[in-house]
């Protein structure tokens, strides 16, 4: 292996034998080369141990009195997947070695053993834990990205049939609103001051009119998000150079009557002294608007909410996390979608986070969500900081 | 010898709106006439003056952009306020470049719609003023020679 590096600090194992002479020198000369090396003499402490602090590679002699190497392996195995185990075998003594590799030991040294092969054994261990974890972690990321196209793709279909609605729905409301109007109109009349019932008249015109006009606020709201995930995504030459710190703050001001009615304190956090993005200000403004606003709904009296920024390579994230009542699993799945809301009918349209989602997809970012029920709500909108 | 009221004619395929859109400014006392496409709203044009179009941009066949065109291009001094969906403002804006008074967001809100149509109907009496002063006085140069 080429990429393997000489380095045997972060190693940290256990070696279990019940010959103290033995034990005692093979630990030594391992700690002499930099690594941590705790010891146990039989194989119930050797799993008492690890239960206290995992390591990451055990070495273990096969012949044990009490519970024997091969037993404690198959427990060991059993619990950490992750940790591997070299087992030591007596002079001649194949089988037992055999027997270990079976039960799923790294590999296996006969006594005497040459402290070389000894070390580059366990690089050898340290190397595979390393590359299962980076495996293990890619794939993860790549879970994640599909998991976001798949969301992606059908937030864009419902967005596309969403508006095409939207589109139809607006002439029949224009019709309800003037013929509405019309009435009103009609009961203006001097001729029509004196009828029965006027007030219930105009007390349901004024409901019809209420209820259009709420309509009409989400077919705007809607073919508006469309729009911003369609066309403006495509021009990029409108962007500027946007500093996310001045911007934040910005956000933060305009927000903060409503945050100071319930006592809730919005921090600003970055340990950059600069940090900017090549995008389009007010639309981010907008989405940083919705997410604090969300926030300070949802987190109690007292409560707080942060906005971090943090610099990565080419991508600049603005983290906005609040200590608020947090949403289920069932919910956060959907949170994205147009129409989506767990509040009452007449407090939120279910548009902002679909708006928010449509406007950074546009400028070419990513928006995430984890949360935790009581705990609090994390959003992480991530931007390309270059041109 | 002068009209005392504008002409006032309403064009979109949706009859439901036209027709409740006809009351509502009916009840104001306006003159309203109906076209349900664009080329019915052309060829009523060819018969009877009108002031000022409330046009649909979204119509099937001749939209209202092509129909704009044509108004202006037979009669360039008809007044034409555009009715336009949210997603089509792009076509707002191509309408007012091609000539068009002004134009409103559907659903539109009627104070807004007969504030922009009590201007529109005010440019178009001055300009008619105007043209009638100009050919009035060639008449007059025209008596002195």
């Amino acid at each position: 292996m080429v990429d393997q590096p000489d380095v045997t600090e972060d190693i940290h194992i256990l070696l279990v034998d019940d010959e103290n002479d033995f034990r005692q020198i093979i630990a030594k000369r391992l700690k002499r080369r930099g690594i941590e090396v705790r010891e146990a003499d039989r194989g119930e402490k050797a799993l008492q141990m690890l239960e206290d602090a995992p390591v990451d590679v055990v070495i273990m002699d096969v012949k044990m009195p009490g519970m024997d190497g091969i037993e404690c392996l198959k427990q060991i195995k059993e619990k950490y997947d992750l940790l591997e185990v070299i087992m030591l075998t007596g002079h001649a003594d194949i089988h037992g070695g055999v027997e270990g590799i079976k039960s799923g030991a790294f590999d296996y040294l006969s006594k005497p053993i040459e402290l070389e092969h000894l070390v580059r054994k366990i690089k050898q261990a340290f190397h595979k834990i390393q590359r299962i974890l980076a495996e293990k972690e890619a794939r993860a990321f790549k879970e994640q990205v599909q998991q976001q196209m798949v969301v992606a793709e059908r937030l864009v279909a419902l967005g596309t049939m969403a508006s095409g609605v939207a589109h139809e729905i607006n002439n029949p409301l224009a019709v309800i609103q003037d013929s509405a109007g019309w009435l009103q109109q009609i009961l203006e009349k001097p001729d029509m001051q004196g009828i029965p019932r006027r007030d219930d008249f105009n007390k349901g015109l004024e409901r019809i009119n209420k209820a259009v006009k709420r309509a009409g606020k989400i077919t705007q709201q809607l073919l508006q998000a469309v729009k911003t995930q369609t066309t403006e995504m495509a021009d990029p030459s409108t962007f500027v150079e946007v500093d996310l710190k001045k911007l934040s703050e910005e956000a933060i001001t305009l927000v903060e009557p409503e945050a100071a009615l319930k006592n809730i304190v919005i921090h600003l956090e970055t340990k950059e002294p600069r940090l900017s993005a090549w995008t389009d200000s007010l639309q981010l403004l907008q989405v940083l608007l919705n997410l604090l606003s969300n926030s300070i709904q949802a987190t109690e009296e007292g409560g707080r909410i942060i906005v971090r920024l943090n610099a990565a390579m080419e991508e600049a994230k603005i983290i906005v996390k609040d200590t608020g009542c947090g949403i289920s699993k069932e919910n956060i799945s959907r949170i994205f979608e147009p129409f989506f809301t767990t509040k009452e009918a007449d407090q939120g349209t279910g548009m902002g986070l679909y708006v928010s989602w449509g406007i950074i997809t546009g400028l070419g970012g990513l928006i995430s969500v984890e949360s935790e029920v009581n705990k609090g709500t994390t959003f992480t909108i991530t931007l390309p900081v270059k041109k | 010898m002068f009209k005392t009221t504008s002409k006032i004619m309403l064009v979109d395929d949706e009859k439901d709106f036209v027709e409740m859109l006809s009351l509502r400014l009916k009840e104001n006392e306006e003159n309203v006439i109906a076209a349900y496409n664009g080329q019915e709203c052309l060829d009523t044009l060819e018969k009877i003056q009108v002031d000022v179009i409330i046009l649909d941009v979204k119509m099937p066949g001749m939209d209202g952009i092509e129909t704009l065109k044509q108004i202006k291009k037979r009669h360039p001094l008809v007044e034409v306020i555009l009715l336009t969906g949210h997603g089509t403002i792009q076509s707002a804006v191509e309408g007012m470049k091609l000539g068009a008074f002004d134009f409103l967001l559907k659903p539109a809100d009627f104070k807004e719609l007969t504030e922009k149509l009590t201007k529109a109907k005010e440019r178009r009496k001055e300009q008619m003023e105007r043209i009638q002063k100009a050919e009035a006085a060639i008449l007059l140069r025209q008596s002195k020679i």
